[in-house]
């Protein structure tokens, strides 16, 4: 067919493009058409020209009507109506300022959280760059998840199928110096194949080759281009310069581009070449490796072909490693970077999303009390012959604009939303590049156009349905109290309260958990203590001996510095910091069945001043004395000791004590047996909701280069700073002593990410809250108004003002209930998700559910309360003579 | 009485539709060969001509196109296409069936 749909869909869009030729084509027209009839009449009936045309006029019947008619045949007129449209709104938006101004403001915020958190989410949880790539690790059980060895990582290197690039990286903290103080700085040792894998390029110079890794190749770097800067000047004069890192002279290649703040999730400034040493045992762990899939390999294919290069490798080093259980595992690298707050963040953003739609329905039921109060105008509008369609657009309009200014005004927002939550909200890997963009932008305004239909749709409906009319002959109760519109106000209500109590019960769950993540013991008071990280160059404490000096002597002079009540030295930073320390064992007298997993706990080095320091109570036995060994070496003649926390000796001597028993340290079977000689208080080393366990070892033999200093003061722990400060540089004045921190911001930065979880979902729930109470409030408010003649005759027919009290607030409380119901039912089944973010907790604890079902219940109540006591105070006789 | 009639709703398009019949017309000559055809009963409301003509166009049962009439002056000229004079022949045997219609029951005594 010639003329189908599409030919005349096409002329409606020419008709629109070309309106005013169209309009001049139809003036030309009729033009000739009343010259033809002026014409002919002027030759049949001999009337004059002017008459003739006057005529024509009179029966063509009005040139202007006309041409309205034609347009709204050609379909053009909703254009022009259109502007007319958004005039007419915002007009009788401004008329009604307070309607509109919350209106906006409420959508506005819903809409800016939204923004902001799609930009996070988009950024963080859907980062293109982690398609593809794996982390593998080593894995025993579900839970127990570790790094890989020097063994593990050449085996995957030499034998995988799975991967077009591999790498390794191990990340420390180090001290660097660029000519100046040596300061520290956070390293991130890799593999060429770690930039390969990620396909990260640097700015400047070059990557990594595969022959920077040899311990006999010159050292090289790699930086961070915000390190280049600010060491450099600039990106181009940082390639060659030289960098001292643990007091060995490195090389700078390259610079990686401004964008990469971490690799793999790991932040680091400077990234040397990883040179490993050929290894003597399986351990130790400590690796981070990743790989990029080949196009025809999937994770699953990928477990496979890891699990048999762990089946091979197992008897070459059954002997430094006894546990076959433990199977090389990759998983995604997206997953392994955000771990449980890219779980939060689905939760933080399924969070918004609810703040979002009570937000909607409540500008929804805000628009009906409004539409329905205009009854009279719409029904005026009617009878003067606006047509039902111009009616709807009309109403459409007003609620499409009124949602466009709230995504102007959510983009505004949402900027500062985004800001804040980069700022306040959890550290997540390149959350700081998040930024409002296009899609954001994109987002809002999709997020505006739904809300504007779903508040326009109850007065669209109700247009389209009935028959306006009436409400000019019978005034605005009648419109206004409708049973149909009763009931869709109704049914906002019951959903603002139904989306209100899943984030209630998170907001709930997350602020119970908080409560007794704080309420842990930590194993001493932090207040009084003063934590210093000191990290010995490498390059002149490369010797055992010299590093026992530095320790030997810097110990006493900072015990003797006022103020400072006892000193100590620590490899872990409690509450959980574990350092490197961290070890399996197996028990002499009862020696887990071959072939599986031992137990494992933390195991700091410490000296025995360590727990002075920290006012940690020895229990039983004794603590370290000057002898005492730390190593299985068979050819000591001394054997190792080690001291327990309670919780461990509990653990495994439930019965008798832990005191003389041995064990295997790191499972070494031909090493000589370590003795527990001592029993201390508990301290965490796992974050404040893990395990007690602890085993320590002596730190006097083997010292590290690098030890926290614990120094327990008697004012506080600032006043002594300084003074602890100068004595340590009386012993070396080259050593960093800039990672110093009162022990009390240790357990507050501990249990920072679940307060500003906490915080940031409280503050939705509290919104949430409001919002559905304003919602109840302003439903009911309205139907006392609409109902004030009927409240009225009841109470001059004698009802008394408690019982049209319970009558109000009887249906507000039906509908709060019902939404409960339906809240609680969706809570139970959404706060799964919380599961592994909370500590000590059910994600369906019922007290926690109860309490914040009777906080929403309250709150109804009192929105509830107050309209009904307005309505027990009419006046009877106002009332009925009012109407 | 008023020897004029007013058009029946929706009998404008197949007035309208016939006249073209005969060939190509402008809007003025539409309207004065229905009142011709019709023996001066039948009066075309010029309001109603001419969306009606844009309906029939936007329907694809005439076309326009602009002309010039025989003593020269610029207009817009209608003509029937295929599909209109289809509906021509559909339009008119409903129609016969409705005058029929309502000529028996207005016969029935």
């Amino acid at each position: 067919m010639p003329h189908s749909w599409w030919s005349r869909l096409s002329r409606r869009f020419a008709a629109l493009r070309k309106g005013e030729r169209l309009d001049h084509e139809l003036d030309s027209e009729i033009r000739f058409h009343l010259d033809m009839e002026a014409e002919e009449l002027a030759r049949t009936k001999g009337l004059d020209p002017v008459e003739a045309r006057r005529q024509a006029l009179v029966a063509f019947g009005g040139v202007d009507r006309y041409k309205e008619a034609h347009r709204d045949a050609r379909g053009v007129r909703w254009a022009s109506d259109l502007g007319q449209d958004l005039r007419y709104a915002a007009r009788s938006l401004r008329r009604s300022p307070g309607f509109s101004l919350s209106a906006i403001l409420i959508l506005g915020l819903g809409i800016g959280a939204c923004a902001a958190v799609f930009s996070a989410v988009n950024t963080v949880l859907l980062d293109p760059n982690y398609d593809n790539l794996v982390r593998v690790y080593q894995q025993n059980s579900p839970t127990n998840l570790w790094t890989l060895s020097t063994v593990d990582y050449r085996a995957i290197e030499a034998q995988q199928r799975s991967f077009s690039a591999v790498g390794a990286l191990q990340s420390r903290s180090v001290a660097i110096s660029t000519g100046g103080e040596p300061t520290r700085a956070q390293s991130g040792w890799i593999t060429a194949g770690f930039l390969r894998a990620l396909d990260i390029k640097p700015v400047r110079g070059r990557a990594i080759e595969p022959a920077d890794e040899d311990l006999k190749a010159a050292p090289v770097t790699l930086i961070g281009y915000r390190f280049a800067i600010r060491n450099f000047g600039d990106d181009q004069a940082a390639i060659g310069r030289t960098i001292t890192i643990d007091g060995v002279a490195v090389t700078v290649v390259g610079v990686l581009p401004p964008d990469v703040n971490d690799l793999a999730g790991r932040r680091a400034e400077i990234w040397p070449a990883l040179r490993l040493r050929p290894p003597e045992r399986r351990g130790p762990f400590g690796l981070l490796v990743i790989g990029r899939l080949t196009p025809n390999a999937t994770l699953e294919s990928a477990r496979q072909d890891l699990a048999g290069i762990s089946e091979r490798i197992f008897p070459d080093w059954a002997s430094s490693f006894q546990d076959q259980s433990a199977k090389l595992t990759p998983y995604p690298l997206r997953t392994a970077v955000l771990g449980n707050s890219g779980q939060m963040l689905s939760i933080f953003s399924a969070a918004v999303g609810l703040v979002l739609l009570i937000a909607i329905a409540n500008v929804a039921s805000l628009m009906l009390v409004r539409v329905t109060g205009r009854g009279q105008e719409i029904a005026l509008r009617t009878v003067l012959g606006a047509t039902r369609s111009r009616l709807l657009r009309l109403l459409v309009t007003e609620s499409v604009t009124l949602a466009a200014a709230g995504a102007l005004l959510g983009i505004v927002l949402g900027m500062f939303a985004l800001q804040a939550l980069v700022a306040f909200g959890p550290a997540l890997p390149r959350l700081s590049e998040a930024r409002l963009d296009g899609r954001a932008v994109a987002f809002a305004a999709g997020l505006a156009l739904f809300a504007g239909f779903v508040i326009g749709a109850y007065p669209t409906l109700s247009l389209l349905r009935g028959n306006p009319a009436p409400g000019l002959r019978e005034g605005e109760r009648t419109i206004g109290g409708s049973r149909r519109s009763q009931a869709i106000r109704g049914a906002f209500v019951v959903a603002e309260i139904a989306l209100s109590l899943p984030l209630l019960a998170i907001a709930g769950l997350l602020l119970n958990s908080f409560l007794r993540l704080t309420r842990v013991d930590p194993g001493f008071d932090p207040r009084p203590i003063l934590t210093m990280r000191i990290q010995l160059p490498a390059s002149r404490y490369g010797e055992d001996s010299t590093i026992a000096s530095y320790w030997g002597h810097a110990i006493p002079l900072v015990r003797q510095v006022a103020g400072v009540v006892d000193a100590g030295l620590g490899s872990s930073i409690p509450p959980d910091d574990q350092g490197w320390s961290n070890n399996n064992f197996d028990l002499v007298d009862r020696p887990v069945p071959s072939g599986t997993a031992q137990p494992t706990s933390a195991w700091p080095l410490v000296t025995s001043e360590y727990f002075g320091a920290l006012g940690v109570p020895l229990l039983e036995g004794r603590l370290f004395t000057p002898g005492d060994s730390s190593s299985g070496d068979s050819t000591s003649s001394v054997p190792p000791v080690v001291v327990v926390s309670r919780t461990w000796a509990r653990r495994y001597f439930p019965d008798g004590t832990a005191v003389g028993r041995r064990l295997f340290s790191g499972g070494c079977v031909t090493c000589q047996p370590t003795i527990v000689v001592g029993i201390v208080g508990d301290i965490k080393y796992e974050g404040l909701g893990g395990r007690a366990d602890a085993v320590y070892s002596p730190a006097t033999e083997g010292w590290s280069q690098d030890m926290t200093l614990f120094v327990r003061t008697a004012s506080s722990p600032a006043e002594v700073l300084e003074r602890v400060r100068s004595a340590l540089r009386s012993v070396d004045p080259d050593v960093p002593l800039d990672d110093a921190a009162p022990m009390e911001d240790r357990v507050y930065r501990s249990v920072a990410q679940p307060r500003n979880w906490m915080v940031l979902l409280s503050g939705f729930a509290t919104t949430a809250l409001l919002l559905a109470g304003v919602g109840i409030f302003g439903m009911l408010s309205y139907t006392v108004r609409a109902r004030r003649r009927e409240i009225g005759v009841r109470m001059a027919l004698g009802a008394r003002q408690p019982t049209v009290v319970g009558m109000i607030v009887r249906r507000g409380m039906l509908l709060a209930l019902l939404g409960t119901l339906l809240g609680l039912a969706a809570a139970l089944a959404g706060t799964r998700a919380l599961h592994s973010a909370l500590f000590d907790l059910s994600s369906t604890d019922p007290l926690t559910l109860a309490a914040v079902t009777l906080l929403l219940l309250g709150v109804a109540f009192i929105a509830c309360w107050l309209p009904a006591r307005r309505a027990a105070a009419i006046d009877p006789v106002e009332a009925i003579r009012l109407e | 009485m008023d020897q004029r009639a007013d058009l029946l709703q929706g009998t404008l398009d197949l007035l309208i539709l016939k006249t073209l019949l005969l060939g190509p017309l402008h809007g003025w000559g539409i309207s004065k060969r229905l009142r011709q055809l019709s023996d001066e009963v039948l009066e075309v409301g010029q309001g109603s001509l001419y969306p009606a003509l844009y309906r029939l166009e936007d329907q694809g049962w005439i076309s326009s196109e602009w002309g010039t009439s025989p003593d020269g002056r610029r207009a817009k000229f209608y003509k029937l296409t295929a599909p209109g004079k289809k509906q021509f022949a559909a339009e008119r045997s409903q129609w016969r069936l409705f005058a029929g219609a309502v000529e028996q029951v207005l016969k029935a005594t």
